[in-house]
């Protein structure tokens, strides 16, 4: 843990971005939250210091050799010291300037969205914190202190998903959201406990040296805590068994979805496995099962977002398919090809969802098909961009997304999981069927459709505000687009500083980009045949088999499950025992030990009435007793 | 001048506060409610200000206990007056006078006897700070009963939902205790071969065989665990706290529960050090059963008081977690939970209270949409349940992480379960925030105010010291950890 040559204006630069969103998030939440302008103005002011401060790092240190760790002390005990530090490589240098960028650009966005909502300022002081706490993530330089800013993650997160805390689906969708990534963080606390038993330190540098953690532990060890940790990741990025959290999330205001709920918190998870991509694999058990679980995760979701009909969460079910894909990319092997596509997808995604919101903003609903039928295509940025994401999400040429989603194909063809590659194939093409499903259908609305709509507008705001929030997706569309031009020289840059990335690219399949492109041009097909000609009954194949819609509409049944267990086993079963058990053992026990001790009392009573009846009768009896017992015994 | 403020006798000095402060109220007619208020805020703050200077002035670097004064008092007997303090007994100081302070801020608008009620306060506390600074375990036994006897007057007289049930469960709970710490100190005395109830001196030398060890460790553990809510005595815990007025709930749960803690550790750990290893893997398991138990049964609680009353159960059950480590991260971690804890469950009592007050109703079933009506009330409310979830840079994640880091060492089963536990606690909490805070605002509750700047004092300081704590946690840990590497460096 030697600092390699510290450079103090690193570590400024670095502390300044970090802390300034907390300062905001201060000022907010005790001094300015009425002030509504005013709010706004210091959390974007420390948005951008905190971006700029961020693009300086990445320009700095495109040459780093090595990385450089900045750690103090944060508190001692015993045995134990808990650092605060700051970790700069390639990867988190990367991560921080893609956080601080989309913060940036939809706190700016915000301000046309979220115009004259009455909690305007809390909610820019929510994102304030959230901006702190998501920014020192990436940059920890201890597992620890990952575990720490991924709770407060998390805080945030539920304040922001309960913004609108009226509603109940809103509040409800909140302690959801943070008791179901909770369950998760109870496995990553646990491997983490378990993982400073035995190494001591939970500085990055150790636990991704192959070496140093091989010495020490097991390699059941090794897997156990891979695992556990990995439970983390489960819940963060909402991966299978634990998603149904993420579609609704959605009941926060569409800004925060595009932040929090797929661009960057839930990439956290995904973040985490790269971090600690050095320990994860040495544990082959723990690289298959991530595989594993991204590809089920990808796959059920991808089914979910074919039946949606509101338009974000269409982008949720997405989500989470995303991240199951890039979690199959790093479980084959391949930290370049996951995290390359976890940064695309911050663009596009990001991208989908605010377009999504200048929809919702517009047409008062989340329904698609009702934002088709008030004209949402007359709203051309919006469509336009929503085109572009789309593009990116489905692997056309030459979007972003192309180039990462055919990094991750080819590099699960190349490490030998043809059923992982398949599965890849179909989610792919579902994946572009269900995208191009949505603009079919907002672009050609058919009017007689008996379905009313599912879901009314998300928020308490005015219309209005359309420059800043143009200005934002237009900026991202053009990240979309030019992005993916940048993966050789992101390669060489995660390359550099031993963070684990292969230093050569991987093979090239000539067939595979035009074998991925025809798969698209198909999927595209089909959704024009469902829903883009002009006879199109605008009902999908899945929708005509009643059980499958069910399934997939449904969400696999899982909710119904989780609630079911939870009503049953929690509140009825456990819960319900042990306040019986308090009620009835407990306290029954010991208020029967206070009435017996007044009903002894009332016998002793009785014995010293004081009756010289009663006295006269015990000693006559006492004396014949004893009478007959000497007459016997003698 | 430096000489004479070190032979100052501070500790003297604050239980002389508190004395003057129960005479100066004894002295004002009744009908002065106000006067009567402001000299409790007096000489509460002048609690606190000590107990913030002794927590500074105490130097750290060589330990130990300081600022000792002793007087004989019974010679005969080797009883004396004699106080000390160390890394626990200070941070226990500071929480009893912020506690204090905050909760004479707390009732500020009482109306019903106010005399009598901050009278009775005054002594309880009185008792408090005397037992957590003395090191006589005559007076250890005293000031443990001065600090009871008021808590039935308080409860009965100012409480609420079946009070005289509550007071009398709580009283005979607690007198329980007390009947089996008496055997246990005589006991020890009379086994120490010499008549002295120093409790530093007892230390000293093998005096106790591990089998007089084990006997007084279990009677002394069950008696200051029953007021500490470990599990199966702590049912008089959730029925006390609801009984109980706000302020006596925030002194009881803030800092009475910790006596118990406290009681366990300055006698028991450290007189029977081998009576501790003996029992230790009981205390493991009565504390884990605490804090699982505690939160589920939490879960099903239909009154806000009785929530907050069984999470600390579950919170104290940290505590005892700690303590059965022991290990020098269990200890310090148990008693920065203590601390923490009595921050944390003091602004719960008063955020509550402050909604009871206005609502009239403690039933969770009745509330709802408080966050549109009192937004500055309700953020005080979430907070508490935000530390009490454990959210990192709020006190009580420490105390939490160091103690389960520790248990998971020596216990893997317990420290697993209770982490597991986390995940429910999180439910438990929120489920309550939801439906108390969230929701559209309730017509019937559409006029009332929120708080006033002057209430929102006490809560104010309260938060800041949860936040405090909770980014700067070496603050209190560097303190704590002087004293349990004295107490560990002894076995």
């Amino acid at each position: 843990m030697v600092p390699a040559t510290p450079l103090p204006i690193s570590l400024i630069v670095t502390a300044a971005a970090l802390l300034l969103p907390l300062l905001a998030f201060g000022v907010i939440m005790l001094a300015t939250r009425s002030r509504h302008r005013l709010s706004a103005a210091i959390s974007i002011a420390a948005a951008g210091l905190s971006l700029l401060a961020a693009v300086y790092l990445l320009v700095q240190h495109w040459q780093i050799q090595a990385p450089l760790v900045f750690q103090a002390v944060w508190m001692v005990s015993g045995q134990m010291t808990i650092p605060i530090g700051i970790l700069l490589d390639p990867l988190s240098l990367l991560m921080l300037a893609v956080v601080a960028a989309i913060s940036f650009l939809v706190q700016i966005y915000s301000l046309g969205y979220m115009a004259g909502d009455p909690g305007f300022g809390r909610y820019y002081g929510c994102m304030s914190l959230f901006a702190w706490a998501m920014l020192t993530l990436t940059v920890s330089s201890s597992l620890l202190q990952i575990y720490i800013f991924w709770e407060l993650v998390g805080l945030a997160s539920y304040l922001l998903i309960g913004f609108w805390f009226d509603k109940f689906s809103a509040s409800e969708a909140g302690k959801k959201a943070f008791v179901m990534t909770r369950t998760g963080d109870v496995a990553f606390l646990l491997g983490l406990v378990l993982l400073w038993l035995q190494l001591g330190t939970l500085d990055i540098p150790v636990l991704t040296d192959p070496a140093a953690v091989g010495a020490k532990l097991s390699p059941g060890m090794i897997t156990l805590t891979a695992l556990l940790i990995f439970g983390g990741i489960v819940g963060k990025s909402a991966q299978f068994p634990l998603l149904t959290w993420l579609p609704d999330a959605m009941e926060g205001p569409t800004p925060v979805s595009a932040l929090l709920h797929s661009a960057t918190m839930v990439a956290a998870g995904v973040y985490l496995f790269s971090r600690l991509f050095g320990f994860f694999s040495l544990s082959p058990t723990a690289m298959a099962v991530c595989l594993a679980i991204g590809t089920i995760s990808m796959l059920l979701a991808s089914t979910m977002a074919m039946v949606a009909r509101d338009i974000k969460q269409v982008w949720a079910y997405s989500t989470i398919s995303q991240l199951g894909f890039m979690l199959m990319g790093l479980g084959a092997g391949s930290l370049f090809a996951g995290t390359f596509h976890l940064i695309t997808h911050a663009g596009f995604k990001a991208l989908l969802f605010l377009c999504a919101g200048v929809f919702i903003h517009h047409c008062g609903t989340n329904d698609m098909f009702e934002i088709g039928r008030q004209g949402g295509r007359r709203l051309k940025s919006a469509l336009v961009c929503t085109i572009v994401g789309a593009g990116a999400l489905s692997g056309l040429p030459p979007l972003s997304g192309f180039f990462s989603k055919e990094l991750i194909l080819s590099h699960l063809l190349d490490s030998g999981h043809p059923v992982a590659f398949l599965a890849a194939a179909v989610g792919a093409f579902l994946t572009t069927y269900y995208s191009f499903r949505l603009i079919f259908i907002i672009l050609f609305p058919r009017d007689a459709d008996d379905a009313p709509s599912t879901k009314s507008h998300d928020g308490h705001h005015s219309a209005g505000g359309e420059r800043s929030m143009a200005a934002v997706l237009w900026c991202l569309a053009g990240v979309t687009v030019v992005l993916g031009f940048f993966q050789t020289p992101l390669h060489d840059f995660l390359a550099r500083a031993g963070t684990g990335v292969n230093a050569a690219m991987p093979a090239h399949h000539s067939w595979l980009p035009v074998a991925a492109c025809m798969l698209a041009a198909v999927a595209i097909g089909q959704a024009w045949l469902e829903f883009g000609r002009k006879k199109a009954r605008q009902i999908g194949w899945v929708e005509r088999i009643p059980l499958l819609a069910d399934l997939f509409g449904q969400r696999w049944y899982l909710d119904r499950l989780y609630r079911y267990l939870l009503d049953t086993l929690v509140y009825r079963g456990i819960s319900r025992l042990f306040t019986a058990n308090d009620r009835r053992v407990i306290d029954g026990a010991l208020d029967g030990l206070g009435r017996s001790t007044i009903g002894l009392g009332r016998v002793i009573d009785w014995v010293h009435s004081g009756m010289i009846q009663y006295r006269l009768m015990i000693m006559v009896a006492a004396v014949i007793s004893l009478i007959l017992f000497i007459g016997w015994g003698g | 001048m430096a000489y004479q403020l070190a032979n100052f006798p501070f500790l003297t000095a604050l239980l002389l506060c508190c004395v003057a402060g129960l005479l100066a109220i004894l002295a004002i007619p009744a009908r002065h409610a106000r006067a009567i208020k402001i000299v409790g805020a007096v000489f509460s703050g002048l609690t606190l200000v000590i107990s913030i200077y002794l927590f500074i002035a105490y130097d750290q670097q060589s330990g130990g206990f300081q600022f000792v004064e002793r007087v004989a008092w019974i010679p005969a007997l080797g009883i004396a007056y004699y106080n000390g303090v160390d890394g626990f007994a200070l941070p226990m100081l500071l929480l009893t006078g912020i506690v204090f302070f905050t909760a004479v801020l707390t009732c500020w608008e009482m109306e019903l006897r106010v005399k009598e009620f901050f009278a009775l306060i005054f002594l309880l506390v009185t008792g408090v700070f005397g037992l957590f600074m003395s090191l006589d375990l005559f007076f250890i036994f005293v000031w443990f009963d001065v600090s009871l006897f008021p808590m039935y007057l308080l409860i009965a007289i100012w409480g609420s939902t079946r009070k005289e049930y509550g007071a009398m469960k709580l009283t005979l709970y607690l007198l329980a205790g007390s009947a089996l710490i008496l055997p246990a100190i005589v006991y020890l005395v009379v086994h120490s071969g010499a008549m002295t109830f120093d409790l530093l001196a007892l230390m000293e030398g093998d005096r106790f065989t591990p089998a007089q060890q084990r006997i007084a460790f279990f009677l002394l553990y069950i008696g200051f665990g029953i007021l500490a809510g470990v599990f199966p005595f702590h049912t008089w815990s959730p029925v006390g706290h609801v009984a109980a007025p706000t302020a006596v709930s925030m002194i009881h749960a803030g800092v009475l529960m910790k006596i118990g803690a406290f009681g366990i550790l300055r006698v028991g750990m450290f007189l029977c050090p081998e009576g501790w290893q003996y029992w230790a893997p009981l205390m493991a398991v009565l504390a884990t059963c605490g804090i699982v138990y505690g939160t589920f049964v939490g879960l099903n609680q239909t009154d806000l008081k009785y929530v907050i009353g069984y999470s600390s159960v579950a919170h104290m059950g940290i505590v005892g977690l700690g303590l059965s480590t022991m290990t020098v991260d269990g200890i310090n971690g148990a008693v920065f939970q203590m601390f923490a804890h009595g921050i944390m469950t003091a602004l719960f009592f008063s955020s509550v209270g402050y909604i009871y007050d206005r609502t009239h109703t403690k039933a969770i079933a009745e509330l709802g949409g408080l966050s549109r009506i009192m937004p500055r009330a309700t953020s005080f409310f979430i907070i508490a349940a935000l530390t009490g979830i454990g959210v990192p840079c709020l006190a009580s994640f420490w105390g939490e992480l160091v103690v389960f880091m520790s248990c998971v060492r020596v216990y893997p089963v317990a420290g697993a379960l209770a982490i597991g536990a986390l995940a429910v606690s999180a439910l438990f909490m929120l489920r309550v925030v939801q439906k108390t805070c969230y929701g559209p605002p309730l017509e019937k509750f559409a006029d009332l105010k929120d708080i006033t700047a002057a209430l929102a004092v006490p809560r104010v300081i309260l938060v800041s010291v949860i936040v405090l704590f909770g980014l700067f946690p070496g603050l209190l840990f560097d303190m704590i950890h002087t004293a349990t590497m004295h107490l560990i460096g002894l076995r």
